[in-house]
């Protein structure tokens, strides 16, 4: 039996290899570029402690910046989206609370919460990390389509793992 | 005092949020600082694909990867050889040149060392690529790189096993280049769209430009040999209002099959700049 801390740790090792060995060189031109790795930390218990998953969310965000060569931009983006994440939790929360075994998946939550909750924080990511790598608004809807295909390509992949994870489980 | 504290404590979040941001902002521009002319861009130590951990993983990934592109890099090695050997032939004595050493002062200028690209990407806006050889190997920031069909990039961050270059095909990338018929110059720049072709502006319109012409280095960039040659003019769209024609160039490079490259060091690069400092030095003198 692994305990959560041990599931936590493997997750975010499975997600980082996946993202910087295949993601990275799937290539599907500019405009598809997804980055599954924040499943880690959109994936972390709905209660643990938002600080710590902010800090948890900075050395994430600057593992994959080292592997890409980002310097820091990725690292923006995990940390926005860690501060976002206690108030799309939320916004979303089913009836006013969630239960306490509630666990942000679509085997606890469902596919349409799940299709919000990730979708809202996945753009909210993406958003800062392109236009962050552009560094300017002259390309703005060039980097728009950028970000709403990517997103989407991410949410997809997400949606994709957890019908591996569950299908794994049962 | 207390004040302080219990502004702290109730917005302890947000307070957390603006200084990991800071952070991130802070590694960010220290990323994109120039570091001298020449140097391009460099980066700051170990938070770069260079460092041993991401270094050896690509490495290790490379292994099993680089069996696919085999043909295409023999392919490429095996035209290249026989290029060198026509020009080889086109050499008056050949022997003579090569039993000169290496430090005759009109000899060698540049030197290459044989590097593998074991990561590289031609997607993103800014592509990088991670090179299997270091400073044990004599890599320095701000030497060159180039592939057997063409050139590739800068090195921009060095460990002492692996480095990091940054490819032409990256937003901050520019470099002088010219028409080899004609010689005029021109600047080179990627504008983030297509992998196969990049910009080149400032031609003057009084140059004859043709479809299917080649672009070389110039010399004036010191990172590259004069005279590599770069692709060959795609389209000419003169500009209206300017006297200069904007040049899509097709590049001779292949960015999605590199396997082996060279990385060029200038064997006179420290004469050079120690002759142009003590220029730039007795003249402020004056």
């Amino acid at each position: 039996m692994i305990n959560d801390l041990g599931k936590n740790i493997l997750r975010f090792l499975v997600f980082l290899l996946i993202q910087v060995s295949i993601l990275k060189h799937l290539d599907l031109g500019r405009f598809i570029n997804p980055f599954l790795y924040v499943l880690f930390i959109l994936m972390l218990p709905i209660r643990s402690n938002k600080a710590l998953v902010m800090v948890l969310a900075f050395f994430t965000g600057l593992t994959v910046d080292m592997f890409y060569n980002t310097m820091g931009v990725n690292a923006a983006a995990c940390v926005f989206m860690a501060y976002c994440r206690p108030l799309v939790l939320r916004t979303y929360a089913p009836k006013g609370e969630y239960d306490t075994s509630a666990k942000p998946t679509m085997q606890s939550l469902g596919l349409p919460w799940l299709l919000s909750y990730t979708g809202t924080l996945v753009f909210l990511h993406h958003f800062v990390l392109f236009f962050l790598e552009a560094f300017s608004l002259s390309s703005f809807f060039s980097t728009l389509g950028i970000i709403i295909m990517s997103s989407a390509s991410t949410v997809g992949l997400i949606v994709l793992s957890q019908y591996i994870m569950q299908r794994r489980k049962t | 005092m207390y004040g302080i504290i219990a502004f702290f404590r109730k917005n302890y979040f947000a307070v957390l949020f603006v200084a990991l941001e800071f952070l991130c902002f802070y590694f960010l521009f220290q990323g994109r600082s120039p570091k001298g002319e020449e140097n391009y861009y460099h980066q700051a130590g170990f938070l770069n694909s260079a460092n041993s951990v991401a270094g050896s993983f690509y490495k290790a990934y490379n292994g099993v990867t680089s069996y696919f592109n085999l043909k295409s890099v023999n392919d490429q090695l095996a035209e290249e050889n026989a290029r060198l050997h026509n020009n080889l032939s086109d050499l008056p004595d050949t022997s003579k040149h090569l039993k000169e050493p290496q430090t005759n002062p009109y000899g060698q200028q540049f030197n290459f060392i044989t590097a593998q690209v074991i990561d590289n990407s031609t997607n993103q806006i800014s592509n990088y690529l991670t090179l299997d050889i270091g400073r044990k190997q004599g890599v320095s920031e701000g030497m060159g790189v180039i592939a057997p069909g063409g050139l590739v990039g800068v090195v921009i961050g060095v460990s002492d096993h692996y480095s990091v270059v940054m490819s032409m095909l990256h937003k901050n990338f520019q470099l002088s280049a010219m028409l080899k018929k004609g010689g005029a110059f021109g600047t080179l720049t990627w504008k983030g769209d297509d992998f196969r072709y990049v910009l080149l502006s400032q031609i003057p319109k009084s140059e004859t430009v043709k479809p299917g012409d080649t672009i070389v280095s110039s010399g004036y960039s010191t990172i590259y040999p004069k005279g590599l040659v770069i692709g060959y003019v795609e389209e000419v769209k003169p500009i209206p209002t300017q006297y200069f024609y904007t040049i899509k160039v097709r590049l001779s490079t292949n960015f999605k099959k590199l396997g082996y490259v060279y990385v060029v060091s200038d064997l006179m690069k420290k004469e050079r700049t120690e002759l142009q400092e003590n220029a730039y030095k007795s003249n402020e003198g004056k």
